[in-house]
């Protein structure tokens, strides 16, 4: 072609655009130089391009022909972004996808070859959804690829694909929520992530939307199930028996709030919980970010008095309690006013290095495992926070290097006062630079943070030593002063039973569980507000540990029925836990052999004991004249086992789990598996509940009585179980040891299931009354020869069960989840021995 | 004498077991005992020895049949255990019969020290059987044969017994309990532990044992976090065994101590990090 051809192919196809519209006309002319610069074949070619684009739809044409300066300067030249504007023509109303591809093209040059991929995949998209591809192409190219190549871009759409086509998900609602998680978690997350999302999806529309958005909690949820790294509190358990283990204590975790992309994840304490972040970056370093965490709690860095002297110190009076009782330790920082940041980071590390010097002492390996963990990238004002710590540590484990300022940290009798003491030296050398405040979480060395990042509930003083504390041996009554402190928040009273409808108010007592607060001297007459005595129901005695006697006719035990009925329920958790209850009765057949096995040494019978007959004959050609005990019978033995199951129903079975269930769930469930396992077994069983509200209501719940049959009410009162009051736990045991008078077996259990101490509205407080109580109740079972025998959800319930029901005779279920399969196994296990 | 008891093992024993003259074997005292056994003895009082499983009961009485020079003769009790089988039955041998002592009867001609290991495992009316002897009669009626046994002047009977979480619905009758003077083991101080490990696996490098033991005590505070039974003395020496034997020591930690006890997947996990914290670095 020669330049009058091209010449005259050019001015023919600005004639056809002048004819479809001037302001096409116009503004080809304008862009038409800077295409022609890169060749007249390039510059024929885009104008075809834009005729067609621009016949077929104005919109398109325009966006095309205004982008196009921009695009074929950054690709100098025409291709490959003509081809690919040309396929636009294949959809009706591609204006404003043309428009986004267009203003994409600058950026996508970039990407060097992979843009032939990248703009494929935008065109596919457009032939599956217009919408969606012009929100692929909306999306920069850089965010679209991240870090990873045109696959892990498909990877992360290869989900969308099908969730368009099925659900008909836009890619507008699943992409910034996907590039967010690709980017918090990696590609692999985004499937699992993006599955959940679809079955969402189903179940409702706006619901799914939400999700994919990231707007919904349970889109963060799942965004954090799906980080990377190690997830504690999936580990739970394993935390709780290892912190019982070093620490002689438990201690409550909770999950805090932090989610990704927010900063470095740190563990948070309000001086009662743990407040664990989702995910942590390995193993290793969660688990000693968890000790550490746990030695504040454990070494008195959050204790009333230490706190009072810190304030005393920096002289200032006590700081005001908050409604909540929680304090702020802000106002000691104050005085450093624009350099605060510096001074708290400084007292946070000295106050570290005095728990970790501690920490030290009971769990070895501790200090070797810190010094392990990499420092990563910091911002360079931190680093000579972080190197003092390292020093510091290497000092504690060699005590040639020490750091003689440090030496009052490394005492054992060391307090919060002595690290606040030591970081005002060390802000006064002047070592450390100032910290901006995005600096200052960078200064927490691996598996440390900021001590003081919630407001704190003081705990109560104790008079122990921390190392004596950390000695499991001598822990079990010393433990007690503490876990006062950190007993369970109060509770509302749930009031569900319409027996024992009362007001609010009145609850509020002391006792255990139900409040908390300091031991006072119980109460056990006076005055108590509008209530009067009501003496119905049956009377027991209560053991007085003070006055070392019993209190004639002080308990009040009425029996009363559940009406709360759920048979829907009861049918879903048998049908929940069908496989768990095949198993069950699988492990039962396995012992029946046991209890068919062949009476043996009968005078009569279907088959001959041999061992008895040898026995016989030999006795008898020695001239003894023996019983002719020489048969066999097929008969089932008689059943000599009772048990009664008596579940402790208070208010505290309502709370929720982490996982979203209710332990009342739990329970119902574990009771339903427990009665029809023993249908299975063939023992003669009772199942009962009790609550109590004063000791003049003590209420004994009914279930399943030995001599009834598991039939659809039993069941459904099952089902339809839910907490309410307090656990007089003494006078219900005493009320169900009657009840065995009705099973004629030789063997008799007691099987107590509770999750909690004992405790009621008027023990005052003093949790040692109603243990003292129950431990006497026990006594006399073992005295009426029913063996007592207590599963407890508590997981501080070794601290309390042993003496009352003494060693061996309790057990202490870890995770929850497993009672339901727990409770028969344990039967099954008690009644094999 | 090394060479002469290598020949001897393998062969078949008498289960009275005559004390030898070589040494005694190796028992590391935990407290007084030595003393109230051989005070027991001195009385000829039935003696219980209670404490958990693998903390020394057996090791003990095989030491104190040593060191008074009395024959041993053990009887694991199983729950099938019949009277008969502790007094003794009659035989056929052709057309007579022939009556054979039980390991009871032996015991109670001989002299010797009659161990009734694990007696809550046996039936009650076996364990009746025993009453006679525990009291000033000291006798044993052999009811078959219309007889009765006064007891050898040395005869002394000792039972072994566990309380614990297998034995809720299965104890010792009152009546049987008051008849003993009871001896309570329990796992011994970490410094006499170290010393019985150390002995006992032939492990020379001493701050291992000490690791070694000081893992173990430590799990043993899992108990209450459905740990059935606790790592025992015994299992701290088959770690170290393996550990002499050549195993790594966290291996063999879990070997002895982490797989064996537990099948729950996050208490071994806490066990074996229990192990990890104390051995890592050796």
């Amino acid at each position: 072609m020669d330049s009058a051809e091209v010449e005259f192919a050019i001015a023919q196809r600005l004639a056809v655009l002048a004819q479809l519209s001037f302001v096409a006309h116009r503004d080809v002319v304008a862009t038409l130089p800077a295409i022609r610069s890169f060749g007249a074949d390039s510059a024929i070619k885009w104008l075809a391009t834009a005729e067609a684009l621009f016949s077929h739809d104005r919109e398109a044409g325009k966006a095309f022909i205004r982008g196009s300066k921009e695009a074929a300067r950054a690709f100098r030249g025409v291709e490959p972004w003509c081809a690919h504007a040309q396929c636009f023509t294949a959809w009706r109303g591609s204006g404003s996808a043309v428009q986004a591809f267009m203003d994409a093209l600058p950026a996508a040059a970039a990407v060097g070859p992979a843009v032939d991929s990248w703009a494929r995949i935008g065109l596919d998209w457009c032939a599956r959804h217009l919408d969606s591809g012009r929100a692929y192409f909306e999306t920069p190219v850089g965010t679209l690829l991240g870090a990873g190549d045109v696959n892990d871009l498909r990877q992360l759409l290869a989900p969308a694909i099908e969730l368009c086509s099925e659900r008909g998900l836009a890619l507008g609602y699943y992409l910034p929520g996907a590039l967010r998680v690709r980017m918090l978690a990696g590609t692999a997350s985004v499937g699992p992530w993006a599955r959940q999302g679809g079955d969402i999806m189903k179940s409702g529309r706006n619901r799914g939307e939400l999700f994919f958005a990231l707007a919904s909690e349970e889109s963060r949820a799942a965004l954090l199930e799906h980080l990377p790294g190690f997830q504690p509190l999936a580990h739970e358990r394993l935390l709780q028996i290892l912190l019982a283990v070093w620490f002689g204590q438990s201690f409550d975790l909770k999950q805090s709030d932090w989610m990704p992309g927010s900063g470095r994840p740190f563990i948070e304490t309000d001086g009662r919980s743990l407040f664990l972040p989702a995910v942590l970056s390995s193993r290793e370093e969660a688990l000693v970010a968890v000790w550490h965490a746990a030695g504040h709690l454990a070494f008195g860095t959050f204790e009333q008095k230490a706190i009072k002297e810190l304030f005393q110190a920096a002289g200032l009076m006590h700081p005001p309690l908050d409604p909540d009782q929680a304090i702020s330790w802000r106002p000691l920082f104050l005085p450093y006013g624009e350099d605060q940041a510096r001074f708290e980071v400084l007292f946070d590390l000295c106050e570290d290095l005095r728990v970790d010097a501690l920490i030290h002492r009971c769990i070895p390996g501790y200090l070797q495992q810190l010094q392990t963990f990499s420092d990563g990238s910091v911002a360079a004002n931190a680093v000579p926070y972080r190197r003092f710590v390292r020093h510091a540590w290497h000092g504690l484990a060699d005590p040639g290097v020490r750091d003689q300022r440090l030496a009052p940290l490394w005492a054992p009798e060391a307090r919060p006062i002595d690290a606040f003491l030591v970081a005002r030296v060390l802000y006064a050398s002047g070592e450390f630079p100032v910290l901006a405040a995005n600096e200052c979480s960078d200064a927490y060395p691996p598996a440390h943070g900021p001590n003081a990042a919630r407001p704190i509930y003081p705990r109560g003083f104790r008079e122990t030593g921390p190392a004596r504390a950390a000695n499991p041996d001598v822990g079990a009554e010393k433990r007690d002063g503490q876990s006062e402190a950190s007993r369970r928040p109060p509770k509302e009273t749930q009031g569900s039973d319409p027996d024992l409808e009362i007001p609010p108010e009145d609850t509020a007592g002391a006792g255990g569980r139900i409040g908390v607060g300091l031991p006072q001297p119980a109460r056990l007459t006076g005055r108590r507000r509008t209530r009067t005595f009501l003496a119905s129901g049956r009377a027991y005695p209560e053991w007085d540990y003070r006055e070392r006697r019993f209190r004639a006719r002080w308990a009040y035990v009425q029996e009363r029925a559940l009406d709360e009925r759920d048979p829907g329920e009861a049918a879903r958790l048998v049908a929940m836990h069908r496989q768990t209850l095949r198993r069950l009765k699988r492990a039962i057949e396995a012992q029946k052999p046991r209890r068919l096995a062949p009476r043996k040494r009968q005078l009569d019978g279907e088959d001959l004991d041999l061992a008895a007959t040898v026995d016989f004959v030999a006795l008898r050609r020695a001239g003894l004249a023996p019983r002719p005990e020489i048969y066999c019978q097929r008969l089932p033995r008689r059943r000599d086992l009772a048990v009664l199951l008596l579940a402790d129903l208070s208010t505290s079975i309502m709370e929720r789990l982490p996982d979203g269930a209710r332990i009342v769930d739990r329970i119902r469930a574990a009771l339903l598996l427990f009665a029809e396992s023993l249908e299975e077994i063939g023992d003669p069983y009772a199942i009962a509940g009790f609550a109590s509200k004063y000791r003049d209501q003590v209420s004994y719940y009914p279930i399943k009585e030995f001599d009834e049959t598991l039939d659809a009410r039993a069941r459904a009162v099952i089902g339809g179980l839910s907490g309410r009051l307090a656990t007089r736990m003494g006078a219900a045991i005493r009320h169900a040891l009657a009840r065995f008078d009705q099973a004629s077996t030789s063997r008799r259990l007691l099987l107590l299931l509770s999750d909690g101490r004992p405790a009621d509205y008027d023990d005052g407080g003093d949790p040692r009354y109603l243990e003292e109580d129950t431990r006497v109740a026990i006594k006399e079972c073992t005295d009426r020869g029913v063996h007592p025998f207590c599963i407890t959800l508590d997981p501080r319930g070794g601290d309390y069960l042993k003496r009352i029901f003494g060693d061996g005779h309790y057990l202490v279920i870890g995770r929850l989840s497993d009672l339901p399969a727990e409770l028969p196994r344990i039967y099954l296990r008690l009644r094999a021995a | 004498m090394k060479n002469l008891l290598d020949r001897l093992r393998g062969v078949e024993r008498d289960a009275l077991k005559e004390p030898r003259a070589d040494d005694a074997p190796y028992y590391e005292p935990q407290g007084n005992e030595i003393m109230l056994f051989e005070a027991a003895y001195r009385r000829r009082l039935p003696v219980m020895l209670k404490g958990p499983t693998g903390c020394g009961k057996t090791r003990f009485l095989e030491y104190m049949a040593h060191r008074l020079s009395r024959p041993l003769i053990t009887v694991a009790c199983h729950e099938d255990l019949t009277s008969s089988d502790l007094v003794g039955r009659f035989l056929l041998d052709g057309d007579a019969t022939v009556w054979q002592d039980g390991p009871l009867t032996r015991a109670v001609k001989a002299g010797a020290i009659c161990y009734l290991d694990e007696i809550v495992e046996a039936r009650t009316d076996s364990t009746v059987v025993i009453h006679p002897l525990t009291d000033h009669r000291r006798c044993l009626p052999l009811e078959k044969r219309g007889l009765e046994i006064e007891a050898h002047e040395d005869f002394m009977l000792v039972i072994s017994y566990n309380p614990g979480y297998q034995t809720v619905l299965k104890d010792l009758k009152p009546s049987t309990k008051q008849r003993f003077i009871a001896i309570v083991f329990d796992y011994p101080d970490e410094a006499i532990e170290c010393k019985v490990v150390q002995t006992e696996s032939g492990l020379g490098d001493s701050a291992l044992v000490a690791r070694i033991v000081a893992a173990g005590r430590k799990a043993r505070a899992l108990k209450d976090h459905g740990l059935q039974e606790a790592a025992s003395t015994r299992a701290l020496v088959y770690a170290a065994s393996m550990v002499a034997a050549g195993v790594s020591p966290i291996d063999a930690c879990r070997s002895a101590m982490v797989d064996p006890l537990t099948d729950d997947r996050e208490l071994a996990e806490a066990m074996l990090e229990i192990a990890r914290a104390h051995l890592s670095g050796s």
